[in-house]
């Protein structure tokens, strides 16, 4: 299904919330996941399925402010 | 340093130097300046996770370094909704219950919004953050900030960036003058004797990112900064001589009367 | 509230005097240095420093009001009262016709700011009469203010929704032990909460409260101490409001009360150049109990904010009755055109008016 990764759109194979952040390559402990301008508890992730044209927002703390 | 606590949210720290995270070239720069410093509250932002570096992130390293909390803060957003939110996902994803409060959405200037900031701290203040909302320099707005349980003001000394120093320093004095919480100059300081300046007229501590950052040695900076904030306190309590003021006026108690008349021969000029 | 003990004075050399005159935050510490200087050789510079930081904040205007006596009824025991209830007069009030002649006598004379006084609670004037005038006077006045018994915060903001933009309240005297001694019966003996009156005005939304110990008497540093502290706790609690203070002074009664700490001239003075300098933006109130020397010396030299013409009789303004049966005698006969004369010559300007009624909405709270 083609899914909204943080503004880009992208093919994913991922069924639930938590493989697409492992396909991503992020710490799950270290990221915030805003699933549908919903922010998404990490408690919930693994039993989350995705839908085809969902926008997902990956946020983590970096520099600024 | 003789007991000296600075307070803040509950907790007692001794370093009345805070560091913001932004515009540094590289993380590690970043963490020994933090070091450099002594910093115990760094401030750091949420953003998009940058995924061609995916585990590249700050958090570890800071978490790593003893004795430093973070206080995530809500640049970005441009609406108290938008900060609170930002604020919910921060605690969520490290804990600290600190929160700096900034929102501005005009990039060109990047001054804070206070009604947006008012609004959002009073809000996150009911919710058991410790709010240090970024503020311009007005003593009304502090002081309802501080009436709605922010833990301390964190008013601008100038905008962002600009290394214009302690250029509201005249409203600096009257929210130090009239608050009952910590005072935290917050953005526009340059130098080492600008925070130090800061300190002598009583804030609490500053905030410093941009004069770290973008030093020829960011490290050394930290730590310069870090003995200037120290020297400040320190003149702060052994207390400051005075300015004179001569004044050359003919005689106003003339008038008086009593067995211990001050005769205008006898008063000092 | 603190205890009245003062702080041990530091060493106050020249330098001290200096320093505390020169200071741009003063505080506490400050104040306490400024009372202690020794005025043979510091009350020059302080007099300076005073009206310096006077025209700075207050210009060169002086604030001119008139008190209103609107009953001698007085249930109280103060030892130093005219108006005690032992103390043998005449006692009346002012009835509603009669008001509204004493209202229009003062505002004839220019007057735009009045306060209107009772003693302690009494069936006569009591509560409800209290606020009946502050009606009939907030028609005419465009600043009302009073000075009468305690009152809770549902009685100060009924009071301030029917027009009154101030509450003057004295504590009299901080300390305990004098305050007993000198209100001998009633409700005034209880010292908490009298002291406590100012801040529950203020909680009801009250604009503004007058302030100020009856100098005379207890030791006058540790009463100016104790009300510095008191008024900076309420300036630093409502921010909003605005906190002015008075200095009322206890002279020897011939067969009356003898204030067993008479404050002289000089200490008048020093008392009102520390707190002119150390709270330079509070309105300092002196009336006409003191003689006019002393007065005009001091008008714009501290203090901004003075009666004139004043009657302590029950009303007294429509007919020039004698001046009788009065709460304390008047020093400062003169009348306006003589006061505002001395006050111009000074390089000063009496200023009638300094609110404007038309801003109130409903009521006149600042909550």
């Amino acid at each position: 299904m083609q899914v909204c990764v943080n503004g880009e759109t992208c093919a994913t194979r991922a069924v639930y919330v938590a493989d697409l952040i492992r396909d991503q390559g992020a710490d799950p402990a270290r990221v915030a996941v805003i699933l549908n301008d919903a922010v998404l508890p990490a408690a919930v992730r693994a039993t989350t399925r995705l839908a085809d044209g969902d926008r997902i927002e990956l946020l983590a703390f970096a520099g600024g402010g | 340093m003789k007991e000296d606590p600075f307070l803040l949210g509950g907790r007692v720290f001794t370093s009345r130097l805070l560091i913001g995270t932004g515009k540094f070239a590289a993380a590690d720069v970043m963490i020994h300046a933090v070091q450099a410093a002594g910093a115990q509250l760094v401030t750091v932002a949420l953003r998009r996770l940058d995924r061609d570096r995916p585990h590249d992130n700050l958090v570890e390293p800071l978490l790593a370094l003893k004795n430093v909390t973070l206080m995530p803060n809500t640049s970005g957003a441009r609406t108290a909704a938008e900060a609170v939110r930002a604020a919910h996902i921060a605690r969520d994803l490290c804990g600290s219950p600190f929160i700096k409060v900034e929102i501005h959405p005009n990039p060109h200037h990047l001054m804070p919004d206070p009604i947006e900031t008012y609004e959002a701290s009073r809000v996150l203040a009911k919710e058991g953050f410790v709010v240090m909302p970024y503020m311009p320099a007005d003593p009304v707005l502090a002081r309802r900030l501080e009436e709605v349980g922010c833990a301390s003001v964190m008013p601008l000394g100038s905008a962002i960036g600009s290394g214009q120093g302690l250029a509201t320093f005249e409203l600096l004095r009257l929210i130090v003058r009239d608050a009952r919480i910590p005072v935290i100059v917050d953005a526009g300081l340059r130098s080492p004797a600008q925070a130090a300046a800061a300190l002598e007229m009583g804030c609490a501590a500053v905030l410093v990112n941009s004069a770290i950052a973008v030093a020829g040695d960011p490290p050394g900076m930290a730590g310069a900064f870090a003995q200037a904030v120290q020297a400040g306190r320190a003149a702060f309590h052994a207390g400051i001589m005075a300015t004179g003021e001569a004044s050359a006026t003919s005689p106003l108690t003339a008038f008086l009367q009593g067995e211990n008349r001050p005769t205008v021969g006898d008063q000092e000029t | 509230m603190k205890t009245t003990t003062f702080p041990e004075p530091r060493t106050l050399n020249s330098a001290s005097v200096a320093a505390a005159l020169a200071c741009s935050a003063p505080d506490e510490a400050t104040f306490a240095a400024l009372l202690h200087a020794d005025p043979g050789r510091h009350l020059e510079q302080l007099a300076q420093r005073a009206q310096q930081i006077t025209r700075q904040y207050f210009g060169r205007a002086i604030a001119l009001y008139a008190p209103l006596y609107l009953s001698n009824f007085c249930s109280g025991g103060c030892a130093y009262c005219g108006f005690a209830a032992d103390r043998r007069q005449s006692r009346r009030r002012l009835e509603l016709p009669e008001l509204t002649d004493e209202l229009a006598a003062l505002k004839a004379m220019g007057f735009e700011q009045i306060l209107l006084l009772t003693g302690e609670r009494t069936p006569q004037a009591d509560f409800d009469y209290l606020h009946a005038c502050v009606q009939a006077a907030a028609r005419v006045f465009h600043e009302v203010t009073v000075e009468a018994f305690p009152m809770s915060v549902a009685e100060y903001g009924r009071l301030a929704d029917a027009g009154c933009t101030g509450v003057t309240i004295y504590q009299e005297t901080y300390d305990p032990e004098a305050y007993a001694r000198w209100h001998r019966w009633g409700p005034k003996r209880d010292f908490a909460a009298r002291i406590d009156a100012p801040s529950r005005a203020l909680a009801a939304g009250m604009r503004t409260i007058g302030m100020g110990a009856l100098l005379g008497l207890a030791d006058p540093l540790a009463e100016s101490l104790a009300l510095y502290r008191h008024v900076r706790d309420l300036q630093m609690r409502y921010w909003r409001a605005g906190v002015s203070v008075s200095f009322p002074r206890l002279r020897p009664e011939a067969g009356g009360f003898q204030p067993p700490h008479p404050v002289s001239d000089i200490q008048l003075a020093q008392i009102i150049f520390a707190f002119r300098i150390c709270l330079p933006e509070t309105p300092l109130v002196l009336s006409t109990r003191e003689a006019p020397a002393l007065r005009d010396g001091l008008a714009g030299v501290g203090i901004n904010r003075m009666s004139v013409a004043s009657r302590t009789t029950v009303g007294g303004y429509r007919d020039a009755s004698p001046d009788t049966n009065r709460q304390f005698a008047v020093s400062d006969e003169r009348n306006i055109a003589a006061f505002c004369a001395a006050l111009c010559q000074r390089g000063l300007d009496p200023v009638f008016k300094n609110w404007d009624a038309a801003y109130r909405s409903e009521g006149t709270t600042c909550t």
